[in-house]
């Protein structure tokens, strides 16, 4: 006959039960941020395949190289100083104490008992590196490279953990004085990188060729296919992106957004769908380009992602539609004002972004927040705003102005008729391409 | 030779030289080096290679 239990060995077995219930929680924190940050790498293979694609077949390894080396940078610098910066300046410019996440502490390493610090560090490397990839796409075809990688270091593991800083972290001086809302990035990544790519596109100046008399000239992608695949690639991408922005709490809290409000995947799901259909469909009306209508499932994400926990599906289906129409027209108003994007990054992230920001205000204006945090405002959106173009295009300006200035900035421009493949990288993407193709026993050129 | 722990009963970090400062500075001071040397090179490549191709 087995023992009868005692209230001792309950109390024990309940103990054991216990501790095995909140490590495998605390694993399943790690395995779900884990899952995003691979996920968010889907982003990286989708920024390169665009990016290559929408380059002239002369630039395409360049601007390949340029992508896969901006990831190799942000990583190690926003573990050097990228996550300190996040930690040290929720106040504004003044450092708080933040030794922890300086990269000689003991957090910042293996350790038993951290279940936290190396999974949140990963998902917000990968924030950075999306936020450096943002400025690549601006830039193709006349940047140097080692230009690039400055610039995107400052702003991948520097600027935009700053307005993390401001606007993500709990004591962000944004959410504590104005209740500011931006649940999935539009301000803090998108805004920051398509306001500090303008800064940087006005010193750096359009591809040669690009406007005639001041007119703008198409220079059409060598590889429009790949730029499509690519685009949607970063759409899967954006599901860990959106994924990493929700926060897993242990305990009996359950989801919540980084502002400690209560939410779900399910809200999150909703909007990031409808939100990308309607930008589809507004970039296709306005455009009817195939580039800009999936550039449109980017448009319509990014400008619902503030308020992806507050929206009504069908709002944010309308706010992405009417959104993917005003991001292409600000793209060709853009255009007309000499500013060469070759892959309407200001439009698509900066414009998008800055105006997601506002419509939280507009439309989720008087939501509360925890605690004596101040209410979701339109007034303290639009300063928010405010704030994250400024914080974006200063920097971006002042730091290519200086480039330019020691003439390190863009390639020559004999090296730039050549081609930057040819140049720097002795590497032809398709070397093959002059050789005629076989088809039976004859020999045609290619394209017969 | 750089562990920083002797058994795992109550271990915390537990990573190479966790316990050295020192050691730790000086890593720091590596992998700051790495993408500096990186981004210096690069220079260095593309001003010889844009010269060649003037």
């Amino acid at each position: 006959m087995a023992d009868t239990p005692t209230l001792e060995s309950l109390q024990a077995a309940m103990t054991a039960q216990t501790k095995a219930f909140e490590m495998h929680q605390s694993m399943n924190i790690e395995v779900f941020y884990w899952w995003c940050t691979a996920i968010m790498f889907l982003i990286h293979a989708g920024f390169l395949a665009y990016e290559m694609g929408a380059s002239r077949s002369k630039n395409a390894l360049a601007a390949g190289i340029k992508n896969i080396l901006a990831l190799a940078v942000i990583i190690p610098t926003f573990y050097l100083f990228g996550w300190w910066i996040y930690n040290a300046f929720p106040g504004g410019l003044i450092p708080g104490d933040a030794a922890g996440a300086l990269p000689w502490s003991q957090s910042m390493g293996p350790d038993v008992k951290d279940m936290g610090t190396g999974i949140f560090w990963a998902a917000f490397a990968l924030f950075g590196a999306t936020t450096g990839s943002i400025l690549s796409g601006a830039v193709i075809e006349r940047i140097r490279v080692s230009a690039f990688l400055i610039l995107t270091v400052v702003l991948g593991s520097g600027v935009w953990i700053l307005a993390g800083a401001w606007g993500w972290h709990p004591d962000g001086w944004l959410l504590t004085k104005f209740g500011y809302h931006d649940v999935g990035a539009s301000g803090v990544v998108h805004a920051i990188a398509g306001f500090f790519a303008l800064g940087v596109l006005m010193n750096l100046g359009a591809r040669k060729g690009k406007f005639i008399d001041g007119k703008p000239q198409n220079i059409a992608p060598h590889n429009m296919p790949m730029t499509l695949i690519g685009l949607m690639i970063i759409i899967v991408g954006f599901f860990g992106f959106l994924g990493g922005c929700i926060i897993f709490n242990g305990g009996d809290t359950g989801w919540t957004t980084i502002y400690g409000t209560p939410t779900n995947l399910s809200a999150f799901a909703f909007n990031t769908l409808m939100g990308f259909a309607g930008g589809i469909i507004g970039c296709y009306i306005a455009s009817r380009d195939p580039f800009w209508t999936m550039s449109g499932g980017l448009v319509g994400i990014i400008s619902v992602a503030a308020g992806l926990d507050l929206y009504d599906p069908g709002l944010a289906f309308i706010i992405a539609t009417c959104m993917g129409v005003a991001a292409v027209y600000f793209g060709q108003w853009l255009e007309k004002m000499g500013i060469d994007d070759a892959v309407g990054a200001v439009s698509v992230h900066g414009f998008t972004g800055v105006v997601a920001v506002v419509l939280v205000g507009v439309f989720a204006g008087g939501t509360p927040n925890v605690g004596d945090l101040p209410p979701i405002s339109f007034t303290g959106q639009l300063i928010s705003a405010v704030v994250m173009v400024g914080l974006g295009f200063i920097p971006g300006y002042g730091l290519s102005l200086l480039l330019k200035k020691f003439n390190i900035l863009r390639v020559p421009e004999s090296s730039e008729d050549i081609g930057i493949d040819e140049v720097e990288l002795t590497a032809k993407p398709y070397p093959e391409a002059t050789v005629p193709s076989q088809v039976g026993n004859k020999t045609e050129p290619q394209g017969a | 030779m750089g562990t920083s722990i002797t058994t795992w009963e109550d271990a915390s970090a537990y990573f190479t030289f966790a316990d050295s400062p020192v050691m730790l500075g000086l890593f720091t001071i590596g992998a700051a080096a790495i993408v500096l040397g990186l981004i210096w090179s690069i220079i260095k490549h593309e001003n010889k290679v844009f010269d060649l191709h003037k």
